[in-house]
């Protein structure tokens, strides 16, 4: 009970200031977005109004949530939620692993688990420290929204249900470090499955039954198969239903039921799915700089391409999905066609153009993995291995820039093939097919932007590397895609490349923010380059 | 005999700590050249402003004649280095990294490599592989050390290279190094804050402290500046006769055993007097680099007794007035 006392101690002092920065965080977006909504559908006809389009449009359902009606409150949890739940998501997951699996790959956990802490001390520290984090995530959600004026049982339902699916993905990160023998490959499985839930529940509730005035949604079954989905199911403001998040409780108390089971099994350090015995000697096209990017990058590229391929895919689908809305729902169809007509658009580009927005994210965020993976090589020590052999500064740096913007085309060619394929299997026969590749093409200026803004923090201020490259993506994120939800002037907005994406209609396509975002990344590349010439090699 | 390495004047600076503080140094063609001194005094710096990556706050460094920091890449063609701190790719087996930085330094995977890596690393028994995060620290050194030896160099700049080997591997590491210099007459620039190992293999030897050489020259010269430690059982020897020889030092009777030191390059005009008065359990213990800096140079870098000319004493006086006036 002591040794969990102390571990817990040290969970909490190493992470003050990142739990402090993602409890923060997640609430200050919850009062944001109620603050924003009620500035920008301030009377409940326009909310209404808003919410007939979203049902009748399954692109919006995937990136909001279940529609519960047009009050204030219901209707920010309907936007928002889903969001909430991915940041909580993640926040577990990197958690869950950074203090089992990073701690046993780092060696720490073997000093640890040969004192009197010994093997379970650790792991129900972690499990405290989960708990504790996920409970003051549920307080931050439930004072934002009551900051922002909404009704205070309801959103302390709406905080519960946050805290419950993050805590959900703490038992899954828990499970993964078990898997895996490093901690990059726990994160990125973990992280995905985030992801995943993310998409599962956008799927259902895109295929989900709209009543008859395009107030509500009814989600189908996929949404039952994620912890974000069986959150939205608490009907927070409007039912305040607790049971549902029996589900995700149970999920994790699954997990981490399993862990031990594994645990109790395996050796310190050890992992379910073991290394396997390297080669004696390197593959003839184990050469130079840029293959050893690869090979240090190969497997990340391989998850993103796997990750945008699905988000394609999905896209495809819904597609078809979509063509069943609009014949069973005709009053509304007709409408909706005509305003979506009205801007140039089809349907389905307005869907792959949404979804195909996230999809820029996923290669932004394997651009920016390449950049950051160099810093790792310069502070782990192995770019200084490399750098004493006939190496220039220059190419090197250009080697992992490269890649990077070879996976990011990859990502979005992946993302583009998915969209086709389902498209064309569904037997679709618009322009909008063709479309796709397009739509995928506009995405690539935005990501190569967070290629080379990386790049150029990396050659001039190193240490800040890893985490500007997230924050920066973060920012771009929430300032380019959310921000309008959120409120922000549109002046703030255009910092973020993404809001520069050249949109594809079918009436013609102004690439000219291509061309600006291409132009500046281009130069910041250059600089870099130029830079890293004169730049000294350490692991400060 | 040309200087291979020569340093003028170094300065490094990291915010307000002096890495090197005016460090002169050189290595000549076909020399091992020890480069001694505690932890951080500045060895890996000065290596790694030779290897170009890192930058000289003001001096000059040249390698083979060239700047290190702007012909960085044609100079590494013709050299191999072991860093100080070696960490490989996790990912990667040792068997890759290895033929990743032969390739990389345009070594060609023709048979005779193969041999030769074969070769070493049955003499470092090492298996290949293993993924890098498997391995030891003693493991990932060899890693390096196999990889620095395995392709032909004009130049080795070496950064503790046995840290973490076991004695056994560390003869191994001696005498390949000894075979390089006399097969193929390359100059080594060998770190290390070990007197011993430094005495195995250098031809000369440099002595760093607080970033600047504080003393140099042959090993011979280096040996009158230090004492050998030499204890005995007290049993009933009388130790009044020991104490009237000149060699003889601060002696001293503690815990049932006979304690003094010699001037190291007398020791042998003690030896006799020790068989007459028929000692047990003899130990002689040779001076440590630690003995040498706290007994030489204290705190303050004080000069030592004038000696007989040889080749390193002038740049060696020159250090010490600098010092005197600097610390």
């Amino acid at each position: 009970m002591s040794t969990l006392w102390i571990l817990y101690r040290q969970r909490l002092r190493r992470d003050r200031l990142q739990l402090a920065v993602w409890v923060l965080s997640i609430g200050v977006l919850g009062l944001f977005s109620v603050s924003a909504i009620a500035k920008t559908f301030g009377d409940e006809a326009s909310r209404a109004q808003v919410l007939q389009l979203a049902t009748a449009t399954p692109a919006i359902l995937v990136l909001r949530g279940l529609a519960r009606g047009p009050a204030l409150d219901s209707f920010t949890f309907f936007e928002i939620y889903a969001f909430l739940a991915l940041l909580a998501g993640l926040m577990n997951t990197f958690m869950a692993v950074r203090h089992t699996r990073a701690e046993e790959e780092s060696g720490r956990a073997e000093l640890v688990a040969a004192t009197g802490a010994g093997r379970w001390s650790p792991l129900a520290a972690t499990v405290l420290h989960g708990l504790v984090a996920d409970a003051l995530v549920s307080v931050a959600v439930a004072l934002g929204f009551i900051a922002g004026g909404l009704d205070p049982a309801g959103s302390f339902v709406a905080g519960l249900a946050t805290g419950a699916a993050g805590f959900a993905f703490l038992g899954v990160g828990l499970l993964a470090g078990q898997f895996f023998s490093t901690s990059r490959a726990a994160n990125g499985i973990a992280a995905a499955l985030v992801m995943l839930a993310y998409l599962l529940r956008g799927y259902g509730d895109a295929t989900g039954t709209v009543s008859a005035d395009g107030m509500t949604v009814t989600a189908a079954w996929p949404s039952w198969l994620s912890p974000t989905g069986w959150g939205q199911q608490t009907f927070a403001y409007t039912g305040n239903r607790l049971w549902p998040l029996l589900l995700p409780v149970g999920l994790a108390a699954a997990c981490i039921g399993v862990v031990v089971l594994i645990m109790a099994r395996r050796d310190v350090g050890a992992s379910v799915l073991a290394g396997r015995a390297g080669r004696p000697d390197a593959r003839a096209s184990l050469r130079g700089t840029f293959a050893l990017a690869f090979r240090l990058q190969q497997g990340t590229i391989v998850g993103w391409c796997l990750g945008g391929l699905a988000t394609g895919l999905i896209t495809g689908s819904l597609g078809s999905a979509i063509q069943s809305t609009l014949s069973s729902n005709a009053s509304i169809t007709d409408a909706l066609r005509a305003m979506v007509e009205a801007q140039g658009t089809s349907m389905t580009q307005l869907l792959v153009a949404a979804l195909f927005e996230i999809a820029g994210v996923l290669a932004a965020a394997c651009g920016v993995q390449a950049v950051l993976r160099m810093r790792q090589e310069e502070a782990a020590g192995t770019a200084e291995f490399v750098l004493s052999e006939p190496v220039g500064r220059a190419r090197w740096l250009g080697s992992f820039v490269g890649l990077g913007a070879i996976s990011v085309v990859l990502v979005m060619g992946f993302t583009a093939l998915g969209a086709w394929v389902s498209l064309v299997a569904s037997g679709d026969t618009s322009t909008a097919v063709g479309d796709v590749w397009q739509t995928a093409l506009a995405q690539l200026p935005a990501a190569l932007i967070y290629l080379a803004l990386p790049a150029a923090v990396f050659v001039v201020w190193p240490r800040a590397t890893i985490p500007a490259g997230w924050a920066l993506l973060g920012l771009g994120v929430v300032l380019g895609i959310y921000g309008g939800m959120l409120g922000f002037d549109e002046k703030i907005r255009d910092i973020s490349p993404f809001t520069h994406t050249p949109v594809v209609t079918s009436t013609g396509t102004d690439w000219s923010g291509g061309f600006w975002m291409l132009a500046v990344a281009a130069v910041l590349a250059l600089v870099s380059l130029a830079l890293m010439r004169r730049r000294e090699i350490g692991t400060a | 005999m040309d200087a291979v390495i020569k340093t003028t004047d170094l300065h490094k600076s990291f915010g307000h700590v002096k890495a090197l503080d005016g460090l002169d140094l050189e290595v000549r063609e076909g020399e091992i050249h020890g480069f001694l001194g505690p932890n951080g005094a500045g060895k890996s710096t000065t290596l790694r402003i030779l290897l170009g990556l890192a930058r000289a706050s003001s001096g000059s460094a040249s390698l083979l004649g060239r700047d290190p920091w702007t012909d960085a890449v044609e100079l590494h063609r013709r050299i191999a280095s072991v860093p100080g701190d070696v960490s490989i790719w996790p990912n990667l087996s040792g068997g890759e990294a290895i033929d990743l930085v032969s390739r990389l330094r345009g070594g060609s995977d023709d048979a005779a490599y193969r041999e030769r890596k074969r070769h070493l690393c049955e003499l470092f028994d090492f298996d290949p592989t293993k993924k890098g995060r498997a391995y030891s620290k003693g493991n990932r050194q060899k890693v390096a050390l196999i990889a620095a030896l395995v392709t032909p160099a004009e130049v080795y700049l070496l950064d503790e290279p046995t840290s973490g080997l076991d004695p056994l591997m560390e003869s191994v590491f001696t005498r390949e190094i000894r075979r390089l210099a006399r097969e193929n007459g390359v100059t080594v620039l060998l770190s290390s804050h070990i007197l011993s190992e430094v005495e195995q293999l250098a031809d000369r030897v440099s002595i760093i402290r607080s970033g600047r050489i504080v003393d140099g020259g042959t090993l011979d010269s280096l040996r009158h500046l230090t004492r050998t430690e030499i204890s005995f059982w007290q049993d009933s020897v009388d130790p009044t006769s020991l104490n009237a020889l000149s060699q003889v030092h601060d002696l001293t009777v503690a815990e049932g055993r006979i304690k003094f030191s010699a001037d190291s390059d007398r020791v042998h005009e003690v030896l006799p007097l020790l068989g007459s008065l028929g000692v047990k359990g003899l130990l002689v213990t040779p001076p440590s680099l630690e003995e040498l800096f706290l007994r030489h140079y204290g705190d303050h870098v004080t000069p030592a007794a004038p000696e007989p000319a040889d080749d390193g004493a002038p740049h060696r006086r020159r250090h010490r007035s600098a010092a005197r006036t600097g610390a």
